[in-house]
């Protein structure tokens, strides 16, 4: 018997009792949409922090003062600020460093006419353009010159700009930040969360100098809050960090046995708890995913016993005009397959579905790519051949001459 | 599986005994049956409920195997087949006519004709162009695309028969063809087995308990008690059935 007819013949079987089909089915569908989503899910989410990475700078690290012990007691983290713009001069000139940015931040009031709103504002150099990988949509990004200067002037977030502004031209426009005017020269293209202010579309960025004289006060004329610091190579990132450690370690004359008086934060390890969510979050779904299918593959076994023992008659006559044990076999197997097969379409249909749904809402991108096609079919096809084997052997053991009293 | 020359007998029963085993208690139902047929032999096989009749009928369809004695359909040793042979022996040497039909809902009437000779790996569209010719063959071409449910009882069987002779099997096996039809449809059907047999030379063995439906044939063999009790014309067997009927109700008068 050909291949193209059983599968006809399976098609109109399942086509003969609609509802009950499509109930049998959905323990697959429900499994198939679980595997294929898990799969989506963990490239999404490595998809998103690979995107944040890229967007924001990678191969990052913070130098972040830490608690210092004085007399005794841990005192809170920053709360000395023992980093200095020497610490971050000295670890640029280090050859595993891109560049290394020293941070004063604080959050003030920008204004601008009868507009204001309250937002981070960055001291920093502009290194910090490069390293962050902050991208200039109108005008230009901080200089040294305005850095040495103390230049009264600011660069914009995207969110920032567009608030205070909406359809105006800000660049060369006067805002005033805690009531000081400062010149616009710049708007950021950059938008998303950054590891250390947030949205960086809402953050204004402005000289650090300018920021030490005019909106923050600093313990010394040269300290900073923290340095951003970027290796020059992924695979170099760790060694980097240790070349940073012995500096600062030896710049703050800090002795073989104490404890560091600052503290190193590597985002590459951020990304690696992040994936590891990823992998947490796929599990789970997986296991969801596994016990649907098992489930699943339970009620199409027993879809196929009730199957075979209503079509008894049918097999009867089947094998009485020449259908061999094998075909009888073949016969119920495909059809297995085939429920398994059709659910298997529409659990990635409706993953796809929900995929499009999430990613339209612009939060998390989800795409099924063909590797969870490929997983499905494969899933729906092997669930369809085991659950559907002792039912189809069944079929095949009967016996024509019991079939065909059968009523 | 060898054809023997055409001259060999197409059924040869020797001595087939079948007994039934319900927890290990043996029940036998044939005694031990010789019956032997030729090509072109259109045989009847009569006997009341309980008489082995069904029984013999499934040995004789390839459906069961005797417990003992031998059974050679068109030259093969039937006793000796797995199941996958007997099924292909099915296909290519009987054709079924059943008492109800027995057509698959779900398909046309055209691919119920058509599949033996899909289980005979014959191609779709070639199966489909003989089961039309042998619909035409039995009046219903114009109904190939119908549904069986949606046919007379009479052009059910029809089809039946359509189906019984696509493969061009040497034995047509017809159990109780006209059990579930009116006399008139019951007369037409009958006509069309005895054209088969008077024009094509086509076997025939007919399963009934109603003498009209015997008298088609020209020989009949009756069983009682799992044994052959006449094997002979049927003209003459039937006779000798009404007078012993007579005989039975007489003695019940007195």
């Amino acid at each position: 018997m050909k291949f193209t007819q059983v599968l006809a013949e399976s098609f109109r079987a399942m086509l003969a009792n609609p509802m009950r089909t499509l109930l049998t089915m959905l323990g697959i569908i429900i499994g198939i949409a679980s595997v294929v989503l898990m799969l989506a899910v963990g490239d999404g989410i490595k998809a998103f922090i690979n995107k944040q990475l890229a967007v924001l700078g990678s191969n990052l690290v913070i130098v972040q003062a830490d608690s210092r012990k004085a007399v005794g007691a841990r005192l809170k983290t920053g709360s000395v600020q023992t980093l200095t713009l020497d610490d971050a001069e000295a670890i640029n000139r280090l050859p595993s460093v891109t560049g290394a940015a020293p941070m004063l931040t604080t959050f003030s009031q920008i204004s601008y006419g009868s507009d204001n709103s309250n937002n981070q504002v960055q001291g920093t150099t502009p290194v910090a353009f490069t390293i962050r990988n902050l991208r200039i949509a109108k005008g230009i990004a901080l200089s040294d010159v305005d850095v040495a200067s103390a230049a009264r002037v600011a660069v914009l977030g995207k969110k920032v700009a567009l608030q205070l502004f909406y359809k105006t031209d800000p660049i060369g426009q006067s805002i005033r930040i805690d009531n000081q005017s400062f010149q616009v020269i710049g708007v950021l293209d950059n938008e998303g969360q950054s590891f250390d202010v947030g949205d960086i579309g809402e953050v204004v960025m402005v000289p650090i100098s300018t920021a030490r004289v005019n909106l923050i006060r600093t313990p010394t004329a040269r300290s900073v809050q923290y340095i951003v610091v970027q290796s020059k190579t992924t695979e170099g990132l760790n060694d980097m960090v240790a070349d940073v450690t012995d500096l600062v370690r030896d710049r703050h004359r800090i002795r073989a046995d104490d404890q560091d008086d600052f503290r190193i934060v590597n985002f590459g390890e951020f990304a690696k708890s992040g994936e590891a969510i990823a992998t947490g979050l796929s599990i789970a779904l997986g296991f969801v995913g596994a016990v649907s299918l098992v489930v699943g593959g339970i009620g199409i076994m027993n879809i196929m016993l009730v199957s075979v023992t209503e079509r008894t008659r049918e097999i009867g006559i089947r094998m009485a005009i020449g259908a061999r044990p094998a075909d009888v076999l073949w016969q119920f197997l495909i059809e297995a397959v085939s429920i398994c097969l059709v659910s298997g379409i529409i659990g990635v249909a409706l993953s796809a579905a929900l995929a499009m749904a999430v990613t339209s809402t612009g939060k998390f991108e989800m795409a099924i790519g063909p590797k969870a096609v490929v997983i499905a079919t494969v899933f729906s096809c092997v669930v369809g051949v085991f659950f559907g084997f002792y039912p189809a052997r069944r079929a095949s053991k009967l016996q024509p001459v019991e079939c065909l009293r059968h009523e | 599986m060898t054809s023997d020359a055409p001259t060999a007998p197409l059924v040869e029963l020797v001595d087939v005994r079948k007994s039934y085993f319900s927890n290990r208690v043996e029940t036998p139902v044939l005694h031990g049956i010789n019956v032997t047929m030729q090509r072109g032999d259109f045989v009847a096989i009569m006997g009341q409920s309980g008489s082995g009749k069904s029984t013999l009928m499934n040995i004789l369809g390839c459906l069961d195997t005797p417990t003992s004695g031998h059974y050679r359909l068109a030259g093969n040793a039937v006793d000796t087949l797995s199941r996958a042979e007997l099924a292909r022996l099915r296909n290519r040497t009987i054709g079924f006519v059943f008492q109800s039909f027995n057509l698959l809902k779900r398909m046309t009437v055209l691919d119920n004709v058509a599949l033996p000779l899909i289980y005979a790996s014959v191609s779709r569209s070639a199966a489909r162009q003989r089961a039309f010719v042998q619909l035409e063959k039995v009046g219903l071409g114009e109904y190939a695309k119908r549904q069986p449910n949606q046919l007379s009882g009479g052009q059910q069987q029809r089809v039946a028969i359509a189906r019984a002779l696509v493969a061009d099997p040497p034995l047509i096996l017809a159990d109780e063809p006209t059990g579930n039809l009116d006399t008139r449809t019951s007369s037409d059907i009958m006509a069309v087995l005895t054209q088969l047999n008077g024009e094509q030379e086509q076997s025939i063995i007919l399963v009934t308990h109603e003498p009209d439906i015997a008298a088609y044939a020209q020989r009949l063999v009756r069983l009682k008690d799992g044994l052959v009790l006449y094997d002979g014309p049927s003209r003459e067997g039937l006779r000798q059935m009404q007078a012993e009927q007579l005989t039975e109700q007489q003695e019940g008068d007195v």
